[in-house]
């Protein structure tokens, strides 16, 4: 049996002790001290905690330690390190930055869905925000700025 | 008035940040030697604790201690001092602290927590005031009656009756018998959560020098600081309170809520800091929950339509600890005449000791709970008499020069309700609604509201402004971020009032106690308006400073200096100027001496009208009040009993509008906060006091596909006289209207009158059969 797993993460080998209980959040947050991705139900609602692994989105408050063996994990620290990327750009000049608890997880939510499929239609952005809660906005700005990433990241292309 | 910033859209300063993930809420603080810390709530909500056995859990590893509340022999509170930190002899709800485990990390402290063994005899339980006010009900607290309170809090000793508030004006029975028309009911706006994505939480650190520091994510920095001062006997100084960035708070987060009990804990491993954060579990079961109001409600009225007198008795299930939600009651009672005008009042609330987690502020206040009952009362009362419901408003509506429930006489400066009910009527009423299909019932409804300024007539908020060399402003404030947008409003109102591009203002982000200056708490949506008048009077002093340091300049008298953002000039001759920069640190002379003074100042500022309370309850509680209406349309599916809100219109009278994409991101999500209570959220507490949804699945909040398709959102601008530049506050008033609005249209809609929330897809459908079902 293994101790350890390794894997991708933003790009970077690491390697981490293999622990039955913990789920790729608390890994995040407490081993690896990275904060950006947000912990707001730990069930698996509430989406604060989506990080995107193999190019899709995930829950990381769901995901276990077993499964990380291999994959490749992008989280909000991997997005943009030295500047704003259009998903955060979209979102902040919309008004969809409030107490910005939820906004990690729906720029990586978004993401996943725009580098799998540029072209999303409204009704599939829709159901990517439906898994994740904000309580400050009403999700008027949030959809209008995901409608405008989905422009202005396909005409930068990815990262 | 000729304004240049204020009214225009400026970017959050905090956006960038946030949404790269690198703002630092209180769970991403890593501290030195941190520990953390897990908390037992018992089995049981209501019970004597016979024994706790701790053995076990010490024996755990990485446990550093493991903390109870047996010798624990302080209270607090601000209102009325009935908590404790800890579950002493007896538990009071199935959310309470009862132990604790502090280990070195925050796994082994759930491990260890779960080895304590509790015994309990089990008490009856009451999860609802009418149950716990009956004569022979077992006292939830022994000692009630003998709590220290504030005078205007009148607990009944001997009873589970924490707080009973009369508000008499006229002579209600009078009214009544002179009355063509009565109407009454019944309406409940059952417990519900502020549920902020992020949770609460908080480290204390008890330091070895016998200081406390202390973070939480609160907004209450300053009633925390004096709080933990007073319980462990050291001067306010040396209790330092820091706020990080904040997830949310929607009013579960004020007052002092979860620092104590870390603090508790914490004060059993000194010289380490303690962590606490809550899961989304014991968020929902132990921190504030909201409403939990049951509104009885009589309208009287003549024939012509004018309302003769309101009589309301709020019933409001306390919770377990009655300190944070006495003003609650108050605020519900008082507010229950909703924008009308009753020469007789005779209104009573009740705070009632219930073993459900304790009531607290939720964005509102208890104005949607009592004005869910005056607005639909008022529409069942125009269907009664035959007579248009907006007619009827229109007849009753508070207007200038008359005088609300409490006897505060309204100005034009406190705004026009009627202004706001013709745009929410114009956006929603114009034309016929569609007519009912195969699919769908539809229906519209409309509410107007008013929103008192409650808070304490002591409460204050602070300003420290500081001009560099550049031209460009420091501001620091008390006031706390959390998602409302109070940084952008500092930025324009200083950039305003000092005539500089609110780009060139820089906003403290971390509140503290050591450097920030005081304010009482950020709440009752009166940042805007007193924090707003507190940064004019700073920017007011710097730029006397600057004439001042301009004089020696100039060689000219102070009042004979302008200002205008870049210059100080003599006003009979501008060519004769200095830059704002050569005299932001006094004058600098040619030989590099300096005289003046620095461009920095600290201010203030309080609602001006308060007064005491007669003991009728009249007097005068701020008024600084505010307007609104709201409508809806919506659609219910006959198959499925779905309700969909196709439209959804909000109308206030907020002065001035600060900041336009601002404001209207605070009302669209207000009004979404309120849907989910209107038609998904209730904590379900079971008659033994236990909650069977304390978890996000069973919890539902409104998503994206389930908010309006569109909200049509405009305002009124009647300007203030308190608030910056005319502006009032906006926080909590999008939620008023939102549940009458609902209910009305789907009376209209169905002809089923719903008294209370929510209204779920089942209940429709059971109304729809009842409906269906000859008698």
């Amino acid at each position: 049996m293994k101790d350890h797993v390794t894997f991708k993460l933003n790009g970077r080998e690491v390697s981490v002790a293999l622990a039955r209980e913990k789920k790729l959040l608390e890994i995040l947050r407490e081993d690896l001290g990275m904060t950006g991705t947000k912990c707001g139900c730990d069930s698996g609602i509430c989406g604060a905690c989506t990080v995107v692994i193999d190019g899709k989105e995930v829950k990381s408050c769901l995901y276990s330690s077993e499964r990380l063996d291999g994959v490749e994990v992008l989280t909000i620290e991997g997005l943009s390190v030295n500047s704003i990327h259009p998903i955060q750009k979209a979102l902040i000049d919309a008004g969809a930055v409030q107490c910005g608890y939820c906004t990690p997880g729906i720029v990586m939510g978004l993401y996943a869905l725009y580098s799998s499929n540029p072209e999303a239609e409204e009704a599939e952005i829709l159901k990517v925000l439906d898994r994740h809660l904000c309580r400050c906005t009403g999700y008027e700005t949030i959809v209008e700025g995901a409608i405008a990433a989905r422009s202005l990241f396909s005409t930068t292309g990815t990262r | 008035m000729d304004l240049t910033y204020v009214g225009m859209d400026f970017p959050r300063p905090d956006a960038v940040q946030k949404a790269q993930g690198k703002s630092v809420y209180l769970d991403d603080i890593r501290l030195p030697g941190m520990l953390y810390a897990e908390i037992l709530r018992p089995e049981y909500a209501h019970a004597k604790i016979l024994s706790i056995d701790t053995a076990a859990a010490e024996a755990c590893e990485g446990v550093v201690a493991v903390v109870t509340g047996a010798s624990c022999a302080y209270s607090y509170g601000d209102n009325i001092r009935d908590l404790i930190p800890m579950a002493v002899d007896k538990v009071r709800y199935i959310g309470e602290p009862l132990a604790a485990v502090i280990a070195e990390s925050a796994y082994q402290a759930r491990e260890a927590i779960k080895k304590i063994v509790v015994r309990y005899d089990p008490l009856p339980v009451y999860i609802d005031a009418l149950e716990a006010m009956k004569p022979d009900a077992v006292l939830i607290h022994e000692r009630n009656g003998e709590y220290w309170h504030l005078p205007a809090i009148h607990p009944v000793a001997k009873t589970n009756i924490a707080g009973h508030y009369i508000l008499k004006k006229g002579d209600f029975e009078k009214a009544l018998a002179a009355a063509d028309f009565v109407v009454e009911g019944e309406f409940d706006y059952p417990f519900g959560s502020s549920s902020a994505i992020e949770t609460h939480g908080a480290i204390v650190w008890f330091q070895n020098d016998g200081k406390i520091d202390c973070w939480s994510s609160s907004i209450c920095p300053f009633i925390i600081r004096e709080d933990l001062a007073n319980t462990y006997g050291i001067p306010i100084s040396d209790v330092r309170v820091r706020i990080p960035e904040i997830g949310g708070c929607f009013g579960y987060k004020s007052d002092i809520t979860v620092e104590q009990t870390v603090a508790w804990i914490a004060s059993h491993a000194r010289g380490r800091p303690v962590k606490w954060v809550a899961s989304r579990k014991a968020d929902l079961e132990s921190t504030l929950i909201g409403h939990g109001i049951r509104t009885r409600m009589k309208i009287a009225a003549s024939k012509d339509g004018k309302f003769l007198g309101l009589q309301t008795r709020s019933y409001h299930s306390t919770g377990a600890y009655a300190d944070t939600g006495i003003n609650v009651s108050h605020a519900a009672t008082h507010n229950s005449t909703g924008p009308y005008v009753f020469d007789n009042c005779d209104l009573q609330g009740y705070s009632v000791y219930t073993n459900t987690p304790p009531v607290g502020a939720f964005r509102g206040y208890g104005h949607q709970e009592a004005q869910l009952a005056t607005e639909r009362l008022v529409d069942m009362l125009a269907r009664k008499m035959g007579m248009d419901p907006f007619l009827l408003r229109e007849k009753n509506y508070i207007r200038p020069g008359s005088k609300n429930a409490l006897g505060e006489r309204m100005y034009v400066a406190n705004g026009s309700v009627q202004d706001c009910a013709a745009k929410a009527r114009a956006a929603i009423f114009r034309g016929n609604k569609p007519a009912e299909d195969e699919r769908y019932f539809y229906g519209r409804g409309f509410a107007a509201l008013m929103k008192s300024p409650k808070g304490a007539s002591f409460q204050t908020k602070g300003c420290y402004l500081k001009l560099n060399k550049d031209g460009s402003a420091t501001v620091t404030i008390g006031g706390v971020e959390v998602g409302q947008g109070l940084r952008t409003v500092v930025q324009q109102v200083t950039g305003e009032a000092l005539k500089i591009s609110p780009r060139k203002v820089r906003v403290n982000f971390e509140v503290d106690t050591l450097y920030s200056p005081y304010e009482w708490q950020t709440i009752g949506s009166m940042f805007t308006t007193m924090g707003g008048r507190a940064i004019i009077r700073a920017a007011d002093r710097v730029i006397a400073i600057l004439k001042k340091n301009a004089s020696f300049a100039l060689r000219c008298d102070e009042d004979f200096i302008e200002y205008d953002g870049e210059w100080l000039f003599v006003k009979s001759d501008p060519e004769c100027r200095v830059a704002v920069g050569a005299v932001a640190q006094g004058y600098m002379t040619e030989d590099g001496r300096t005289v003046g003074e620095l461009a920095q100042a600290t201010s203030d500022a309080r609602l001006p009208r308060y007064s005491g309370f007669d003991e009728n309850g009249q007097g005068g509680a701020g008024v600084s009040y505010t307007f609104g209406a709201q409508a809806c349309e919506l659609r219910i599916e006959k198959s499925t009993g779905k309700i969909t809100v196709d439209h959804f219109a909000s109308s206030f009278d907020v002065g001035k509008v600060v900041n336009p994409r601002q404001i209207r991101g605070q009302v669209a999500g207000g009004v979404v906060m309120a849907i989910g209570a209107t038609l998904y959220e209730k904590l379900q507490v079971g008659t033994d006091g236990k909650i069977a949804n304390p978890h996000f699945g069973k919890y539902h909040l409104p998503t994206a596909s389930e908010a309006p398709r569109r909200q049509t959102i405009e305002f009124v601008e009647n300007p203030d006289v308190v608030g910056p530049f005319g502006a009032r506050g906006i926080g909590e008033h999008p939620v008023i209207g939102v549940a009458p609005a609902i209910l009305n249209a789907i009376y209209d809609a169905i002809g089923i009158e719903f008294t209370d929330i929510p209204v779920t897809p089942a209940r429709i459908l059971a109304g729809l059969q009842s409906r269906e079902t000859p008698k």
